[in-house]
């Protein structure tokens, strides 16, 4: 089965399938590029699709009915980030880049990462919980700092109260809450940007700019050869997709 | 004999809740806590009214969503009943995952990180017989005909596979 893999991934005359994650903490103008990406990949002729966080038709309702409630550890939250991504990564994300096309995730497992940690929980067993682990072709991490997330974001709603992580600070307001808690998940996520080699996109710039960028960071990145960390991923899936027949 | 936490582990769920309504008798009624059932966050109750569009989980969403479930027993049911000196009952515990995930061709070593936050039970019991026909519906059961399965492979052959992953410690039939 590796060996099926290898050669329709590394097949010259087949666009291979593109993984792109769009990564940064909120207010940071990812949904902004994103949209303004893919509009540009369309042109250039790739087939797109996009992948939202916590979206899965299955384990969605699940989450929000609990969120509304405020019924959440960060264990619970956690698992439950984990089943929908899994769900996703099955359903949406593996059968698309099996047919060559390209894949925006608009936020993707370092979201799970910066945040579990953020509430407290163990960054290698997150990860583990995880696998098999599906690594993208390029990572653009939006770069922010804690005041223009806070700003950007409490000038449009108030956070709501996970987004706050009031279920970790234990403030009442939910402004302090969001700018103390945003302040943890990006020092982690610049943590992980480091480790997992990130593309920075500094998203204080103008939107023109940031877009001029990733274009150009793409155009780069595309050209990379397809990572066989990858392998298990696949595997592990295509046992599932032959279950389906 | 000290309160803690009993769990009692098997692929027949009628007969896993029956093992654990015994146990649970033979606490001294000061001390009895009661029994922590699967789903009781409700969850799994949940994904059995999505659209079928929506697809079916993999074994490995299904445990991810039996390790949230299992999260949830601890914080409200189980946690809180030891704290007050009680004996309380696990049916299932983290035997019946672990051997549903093997079953299903999961590694070992991702499933026992999966479940790295639940205690170790005092005493545990494990229940060694098929699923009948009748009687609750067990995490097992509902599980294999809940994933998808790999061509040639059949519910009761997974089920059955599950039974044989059961490690045989202790075990007690009910009332025995």
């Amino acid at each position: 089965m590796k060996q099926l893999i290898r050669r329709r991934f590394a097949d010259p005359s087949r666009r291979r399938g593109l993984l792109v994650a769009f990564e940064g903490p909120d207010g940071s103008g990812k949904t902004t590029q994103r949209k303004l990406f893919k509009t540009w990949l369309k042109s250039e002729g790739y087939e797109v699709v996009t992948t939202k966080w916590n979206s899965s038709d299955l384990i969605k309702p699940i989450i929000k009915s609990r969120k509304l409630l405020r019924a959440l550890s960060p264990e619970e939250f956690s698992l439950l980030h984990a089943a929908d991504f899994r769900h996703r990564v099955e359903h949406t994300i593996l059968p698309a880049l099996w047919d060559g096309k390209l894949v925006i995730a608009d936020r993707f497992l370092f979201t799970a990462l910066a945040r579990d940690v953020a509430r407290g929980l163990d960054l290698d067993r997150v990860l583990k919980v995880y696998q098999p682990l599906l690594w993208p072709d390029l990572v653009f991490y939006f770069s922010v700092s804690p005041t223009t997330s806070g700003k950007r974001v409490t000038n449009q709603r108030t956070p709501n109260f996970y987004e706050a992580g009031q279920d970790v600070t234990d403030l009442e307001d939910p402004v302090e809450s969001y700018h103390r808690f945003i302040t943890r998940v990006i020092r982690e996520y610049e943590a992980l940007a480091l480790v997992f080699k990130f593309v920075t996109v500094d998203a204080e710039q103008t939107i023109a700019e940031q877009h001029h960028q990733i274009r150009s960071l793409f155009q780069q990145g595309a050209q990379k050869s397809w990572s066989e960390w990858n392998l298990d991923a696949f595997v592990d899936w295509l046992s599932l997709k032959r279950a389906r027949r | 004999m000290a309160a803690g936490l009993i769990a009692v582990d098997g692929v027949n769920g009628a007969a896993v809740l029956e093992t654990a309504q015994a146990e649970i008798a033979r606490v001294v009624r000061a001390r009895r806590g009661g029994i922590s059932r699967w789903d009781a966050s409700g969850l799994f109750d949940e994904l059995t009214v999505a659209e079928p569009a929506a697809g079916r989980p993999s074994a490995r969403t299904l445990l991810l969503l039996y390790a949230a479930d299992l999260s949830f027993r601890l914080r409200w049911e189980i946690t809180p009943t030891l704290a007050e000196g009680r004996t309380v009952v696990a049916a299932p515990y983290v035997d019946t995952a672990i051997a549903f995930g093997l079953a299903a061709g999961l590694p070992r070593s991702w499933l026992t990180n999966l479940f790295h936050f639940a205690p170790h039970p005092r005493s545990r019991f494990v229940d060694k017989s098929t699923p009948r026909k009748a009687g609750g519906e067990g995490f097992v059961e509902f599980g294999s005909r809940s994933i998808a399965l790999p061509m040639g492979d059949t519910r009761r052959h997974l089920v059955e596979r599950a039974r044989k992953h059961l490690k045989p410690t202790a075990s007690r039939s009910p009332g025995g």
